[in-house]
């Protein structure tokens, strides 16, 4: 750009600036490189790849157009269709979020109504402690809690009043299913209490004095004041976990790599693993990984759409 | 909420029991792995379960009370795999830590604090990558790895984790309430831009790095997928690999079991109990991404 000689002075403010701006430009190369190489390029390779019958085997494959999507829709996969990888995920996903955001709620709001910092901080802690652990050693411990003699069914016989009673955790299909539910419900419980005390944490206490002086009772104030003011972050964790249930994997492959059945808990990314890796069927698994893809761009947007009221809470 | 101090009401009794029950429910499982790991087969099995290990495991002749942790060392073939496999996940999980938090700091401050052309469409553009999972893209990932001969080696299995989206956003949220005076002074003294970042940024920037050096190190230690699918050979391997072959071969002996899960989380819980304020925090940065 030709600047006139007599503003020497903004012009030199401005030449400043403009290295200043290549600096930050420069700054964020290596990361826009990154992302274009590990998160764009892959995407976009992944869609070719689903269009190709191409195999881990052989060295030449051909663009089959769209018999790949028909193919896993259509026909069973060597027994494990997609059509049962979504369900098994669809179920898996619901049957942990669901409980799992609003007993995380409601344990929150429980711990906020401790009367000692100290004792709140201890039990974040104590319930953030399997996070800690990796996946693979939560399941691990869980197999042998689901054995037919170990602690869950004894546990079970006592609360239910029988005895020796089998309750299958690890054979019958809905009791796998709920088994591994019930390992990541452990594993995370600790995690989404503590984001949605961070948001509870944020919400003035004069707002409840002043509700607590005009006589509403707890009851009231929880549904009246904390819930509406706590929508954002209900939205933002909900979302989260429903996005991370989806996208589960360590569980079920250890459980399945433990002797249990493959299908009940063949969630998609199990899929395709097991299409892709071990069978080889490199097109067929891209084809399964675009519509993981796509199921949880639109389940995310559609949580959003649903939940986005038009006024947004200031306090 | 409700801070008055003095009598004790029902609803605050059945608020702790509540509590204590999920205490229970979130605590005995890991006791129970402390425990069983210190037992044989046929203890961790007997119903009613002890949770005392018996005196006779500790007092026969054939065992001490380590061979639960021998078994699990050895592994399947003897060949003490597993402290190569240790090395490897540490190897992984460190190099993305620190990788991790230089790309996700220098491209945060970039963002946060200087004015360019096309910024937003750049700080859009990662956002953005939150929303494809790894999952989708592993098994190209993988083809490329394979073409470039990537298999089994250190880079391919750290590469795909350099960085990451959520890392960048942390790094520019903290850096944006970084007061700009600090580094127009530094500026004036004639720093040139790199030595601002390298010696002014960075270091105070220190809770930051904190949380997301831990976050990443705990992703990759708990990652199995992109290490099943890259890390073929033995030596290769990393510890959650080790777990589930282990489990595979030595699905009776459930107290070498154990004894193999304390080990892998021996690392983690000495971070988590010296380090928990970060742990904690990097839960709740989560938070900050609302707004």
């Amino acid at each position: 750009m030709v600047r006139k000689k007599d503003s020497l002075p903004k012009h030199k403010v401005y030449s400043i600036e403009r290295k200043q701006a290549k600096w930050g430009f420069l700054f964020t190369v290596p990361c826009i490189v990154f992302f274009a190489i590990f998160a764009f390029y892959p995407i976009f390779y992944a869609f070719v790849t689903s269009l190709t019958n191409r195999k881990a085997i052989d060295r030449t494959w051909d663009f089959v157009g769209f018999e790949n999507y028909v193919y896993i829709f259509t026909k069973d996969n060597g027994g494990f269709a997609l059509s049962n990888s979504v369900r098994a995920t669809l179920t898996f996903t619901l049957g942990t979020f669901v409980p799992m955001i609003v007993i995380s709620l409601i344990v929150a709001v429980f711990l906020m109504q401790l009367r000692k910092d100290k004792q709140r901080g201890f039990f974040q802690l104590a319930y953030y402690t399997p996070a800690v652990l990796s996946s693979v050693v939560a399941a691990a411990i869980w197999m042998i809690l689901f054995d037919p003699r170990g602690l869950v069914n004894q546990f079970s016989n006592t609360i239910m009043g029988t005895s020796g009673v089998d309750y299958n955790w690890l054979v019958d299909s809905v009791m796998l299913q709920i088994s591994t539910m019930l390992v990541y419900f452990w594993k995370y419980i600790g995690y989404f209490v503590i984001l949605f005390i961070t948001g509870l944490a944020s919400i003035p206490p004069t707002i409840y004095e002043a509700a607590t002086v005009d006589g509403a009772s707890r009851w009231k104030c929880f549904w009246r004041i904390t819930l509406p003011l706590l929508k954002p972050t209900t939205v933002m964790v909900s979302i989260m976990a429903m996005l991370q249930c989806l996208k589960t994997f360590s569980t079920q492959y250890m459980f399945h790599q433990g002797g249990a059945a493959r299908k009940p808990i063949d969630v998609i990314t199990m899929n395709i693993y097991f299409t892709g890796i071990r069978n080889g069927r490199l097109g067929r698994a891209c084809a399964m990984s675009i519509v993981l893809f796509f199921i949880m761009l639109g389940l995310a947007y559609l949580q959003l759409a649903t939940t986005k009221s038009a006024e947004d809470v200031e306090y | 909420m409700n801070k008055f101090v003095g009598k004790i009401t029902i609803s605050e009794i059945l608020i702790w029991a509540f509590l204590l029950i999920l205490l229970a429910f979130v605590l005995v499982p890991i006791l129970f792995m402390f425990v069983a790991s210190f037992m044989d087969a046929k203890q961790i099995l007997a119903m009613p379960f002890d949770w005392i290990p018996s005196k006779e495991y500790f007092t026969r002749a054939d065992r001490t009370f380590a061979t639960n942790f021998i078994k699990a060392i050895r592994g399947n073939n003897n060949n003490n795999i597993f402290f190569k496999n240790l090395f490897n996940s540490l190897v992984v999980a460190l190099s993305c830590s620190v990788t991790t938090v230089l790309l996700a700091s220098l491209c945060g401050y970039g963002l946060a604090k200087f004015k360019f052309k096309g910024r937003n469409l750049v700080f859009i553009s990662i956002m953005a990558t939150m929303m494809i999972p790894f999952e989708a893209i592993m098994i190209p990932l993988y083809m490329v790895t394979q073409k470039f001969g990537m298999i089994n080696t250190y880079p391919g299995m750290i590469v795909p984790f350099l960085v990451s989206a959520f890392g960048v956003f942390q790094m520019r949220q903290y850096l944006l309430t970084f007061p700009s005076e600090y580094l127009d002074a530094a500026r004036v003294d004639g720093l040139g831009e790199f030595n601002i970042y390298a010696r002014i940024v960075l270091p105070n920037s220190t809770p930051v790095i904190a949380t997301l050096s831990i976050l990443s190190f705990r992703n990759q230690w708990d990652n199995l997928l992109w290490p099943l699918l890259v890390a073929q050979q033995e030596k290769m391997k990393t510890i959650p690999q080790y777990i589930t072959k282990f489990s595979e071969e030595k699905l009776t002996d459930e107290g070498a079991m154990m004894a193999v899960a304390l080990l892998a989380s021996i690392p983690m819980f000495v971070l988590f109990f010296s380090l928990s304020r970060y742990f904690l925090g990097g839960a709740a940065v989560y938070e900050s991404r609302k707004g």
